[in-house]
């Protein structure tokens, strides 16, 4: 699904020239749940930003589905990530004024396959709801709705292309811990029911736990990359 | 409808602008005000220009009117009458007018002369009205008339004798100016219309009737507004006379008003006039070609023949004066002041003006002011358009998380591009329509309010909301291609 082959970013701050990223080598499989956990600075959401193709690298090579994304030009970046790559942020990111199911039809307006008709744009949005238990609140707007809710309205508006990887960045980090384990079950039931490659930043430990896989990032390298307990234990865990 | 509000551009427009519904606002109101202003600036700029072209033509440019005489045109006349009189004596030492005289029998020595001494009782004894017959005497006949009527390229032909008269009906009075005319006189004023009743008839004409027909102003002061005395009898030189109608301007352009011998004026056939006042001469004709352009060709054919009919001597100067409308409309006003006096400036010597040149004066008249409407114009769609600008700017401001996401979903930079843009137009749009009500509406209250013509055409509508339309696309651009330049990772970054 991923390959990266010694990603380096660099950015020029005045005459400094910070290191984001010295060299990542890494490939996360299809189906798989990353976690990525390392401190502030540690180049986990520069390397997310790659992922996401938001952004190219300084150096090395990045491989999505088999083809080498790290040069595509704008256009395209933007077309992988309409068509590809689904986002959670951690301030959810959505339109005030304007009601769920209308945020999550938001990355339909953006196909390259055509214009999606409006009937078809509401079915598959419904759809999504449905996928994170939402459709009594499709008419809310985001003020009306609570943390969760509008963290399970970003992941549908996600999921909303069908797309094969998930990347979320610190997605729990706005919401309380009972909420912040509902929203990562979502994700690991997400990754069980549909295939979906899930990358998930994070800050703590128990939430990096819902991964079946845990990378540690630390001053633009990695430092450890080791598999999890089965996600069962991880959930007993949350559940304590 | 509803479903196009729906659509996704649309909609976010929608919810945009509605965010900084105030400064959306008075952008729209700067944009409404330039698309007014030019509206405004092109419907008088176009009233201006068919008003002076209808004032010419309604005033005839294919007009000649002889008058006996031959006293030049002042630019402030005082008194026609009195010129008239004076010119007119010299005429008749012309040896054909004594010969004339000498032939005719006594007893019916024609009066047209008012200082000649009459052996026989004159119209004002024989009518029992001190003032009839007071008029000029005049060199011109019927015949005269009659052979203009042969000439090739002459259209319409009319006779006229004019008399200051008092109309009375019942104990009202009212001093005003007689014309002793042609049937064929509302042919030649092509700006009449009757507001009651008809002009004269031929027969009547032929059978020199009493019957008048009353200028607007008379008919008001005599019988009251909106009244129709068609039928009334009134006493003229103590005849009683019958009103057959009442006629008025056909234009707004120009308003009937007291002393402008036009509505302020009756009209009887010349034959009456002729026979009452026992006169035999006219005091002009009044001739229209049947092309404008042939004005000064028929002048000279008109002068030529006037001299061989009179015998007047290679040296010798005409007993009549030949002036064209053109000269008169300017001369005797009509015009609107600002425009008369615009073409005015331009031209030395007014009786000398052409056609060409009153063509060429008007057109340097109208470039002007189309130069101060484009100056006034781009101004305010200036101003507009720097508003838009800086509101779509602040719109991307704003909204820089939103282009952030809506990049990171998928949006290319000439979506979020055609977003904005979008939006700047519909600003601007919404601004050129209201601009366009404000500025048809303003047009009509010019009209109402100033008396001015103001042509508001459906080609200057479009023109007025392209113009805006286009104000929207340029001044979008900028702030447009700016979110369109935004790195998504930046922008999602911003608070």
């Amino acid at each position: 699904m991923i390959e990266v082959h010694d990603l380096a970013k660099e950015y020029h701050v005045g005459d400094h020239v910070v290191h984001a990223l010295k060299g990542v080598t890494m490939a996360v499989a299809a189906a798989e749940f990353v976690t990525i956990v390392g401190p502030s600075g540690s180049g986990k959401s520069t390397f997310m930003h790659i992922l996401g193709c938001l952004d190219r690298p300084s150096t090395g090579r990045y491989v999505l589905n088999g083809r080498d994304v790290s040069t595509l030009p704008a256009d395209e970046l933007a077309r992988v990530r309409n068509e590809t790559i689904g986002f959670v942020f951690q301030g959810f990111n959505l339109l005030a004024r304007t009601s769920a199911l209308e945020n999550v039809e938001l990355p339909l307006l953006y196909t390259r396959k055509g214009v999606v008709r409006a009937a078809e744009r509401r079915d598959r949005a419904m759809s999504a709801l449905e996928a994170v238990g939402l459709t009594d609140r499709a008419d809310h707007h985001p003020n009306q709705l609570s943390g969760g809710q509008q963290q399970r309205v970003a992941i549908a508006r996600a999921l909303v292309t069908q797309p094969s990887l998930l990347l979320a960045d610190e997605p729990t980090g706005n919401l309380d811990t009972a909420t912040s384990h509902e929203v990562m079950e979502i994700f690991a039931r997400l990754r069980s029911d549909r295939g979906i490659t899930i990358v998930v930043i994070t800050h703590e430990r128990d939430i990096a736990a819902y991964g079946t896989r845990t990378v540690d990032f630390r001053d633009g390298l990695v430092v450890s990359d080791k598999m999890n307990a089965p996600r069962e234990a991880a959930v007993g865990a949350g559940h304590r | 409808m509803k479903k196009l509000l729906k659509h996704p551009v649309i909609d976010t427009a929608i919810k945009a602008l509605n965010r900084n519904r105030l400064q959306t606002g008075l952008t729209m109101l700067g944009i409404a005000v330039g698309v007014a202003t030019v509206l405004a600036m092109m419907a008088v700029g176009a009233g201006a220009q068919r008003s002076i072209e209808q004032q010419v033509r309604a005033a005839g440019l294919n007009q000649i009117t002889i008058r006996a005489g031959n006293w030049r045109p002042k630019l402030e006349e005082s008194d026609e009458a009195i010129a008239h009189q004076g010119d007119a004596r010299e005429s008749l030492r012309h040896p054909l007018e004594r010969l004339h005289d000498d032939v005719l029998p006594i007893a019916f020595h024609p009066e047209d002369d008012p200082m000649e001494k009459h052996d026989h009782p004159t119209a004002r004894q024989r009518l029992g009205d001190l003032e009839a017959g007071l008029g000029s005497a005049a060199t011109m006949t019927f015949d005269d008339a009659e052979a203009i009527r042969e000439m090739p390229g002459v259209q319409y032909v009319a006779g006229g004798i004019h008399e200051n008269v008092r109309v009375h009906f019942g104990e009202k009075r009212w001093f005003t100016r007689m014309h002793g005319t042609d049937v064929q006189m509302p042919s030649i004023k092509r700006a009449w219309t009757f507001t009651a009743g008809r002009f004269f008839t031929e027969r009547e004409q032929a059978n020199a009737d009493e019957v008048l027909v009353l200028g607007q102003v008379v008919a008001d002061r005599l019988f009251g507004a909106g009244t129709r005395p068609v039928g009334q009898k009134v006493t003229l030189w103590n005849q009683v006379f019958e009103i057959v109608g009442v006629m008025t301007s056909a234009t707004w352009v120009v308003q009937p008003a007291p002393g402008d011998d036009q509505f302020d004026a009756v009209y009887m056939p010349y034959t009456t006039t002729q026979r009452l006042l026992n006169l035999s001469k006219l005091n002009d004709i009044t001739v229209t070609a049947e092309s404008s352009g042939d004005i000064s060709r028929l002048s000279r054919e008109i002068t030529k023949l006037l001299r061989k009919r009179h015998g007047i001597g290679d040296n010798a100067p005409d007993d009549f004066t030949l002036i064209t409308q053109a000269t008169k409309a300017l001369t005797t006003g009509g015009l609107p002041p600002s425009v008369a006096r615009a073409v005015a400036s331009n031209v030395a010597e007014l009786e000398k003006v052409t056609l060409e040149q009153l063509a060429l004066t008007m057109e340097r008249a109208s470039r002007t002011m189309t130069w101060l409407l484009a100056a006034v114009a781009a101004v305010s769609l200036l101003v507009g358009g720097i508003g838009i600008m800086n509101i779509t700017l602040l719109s991307v401001t704003e909204r820089t998380r939103e282009i952030g996401l809506r990049m990171a979903v998928g949006a290319r930079g000439r979506d979020v591009m055609r977003q904005f843009l979008f939006e700047a137009v519909v600003i601007s749009a919404a601004g050129g329509l209201v601009g366009i009500i404000v500025g048809v509406l303003a047009s009509i209250g010019i009209a109402r309010m100033l008396q001015w013509s103001t042509v508001v055409s459906p080609m200057s509508v479009l023109l007025a909301f392209s113009v805006a339309a286009a104000v929207g696309i340029f001044f979008g651009w900028y702030p447009a291609r700016k979110a369109a330049r935004l790195d998504p990772i930046v922008a999602l970054r911003r608070e």
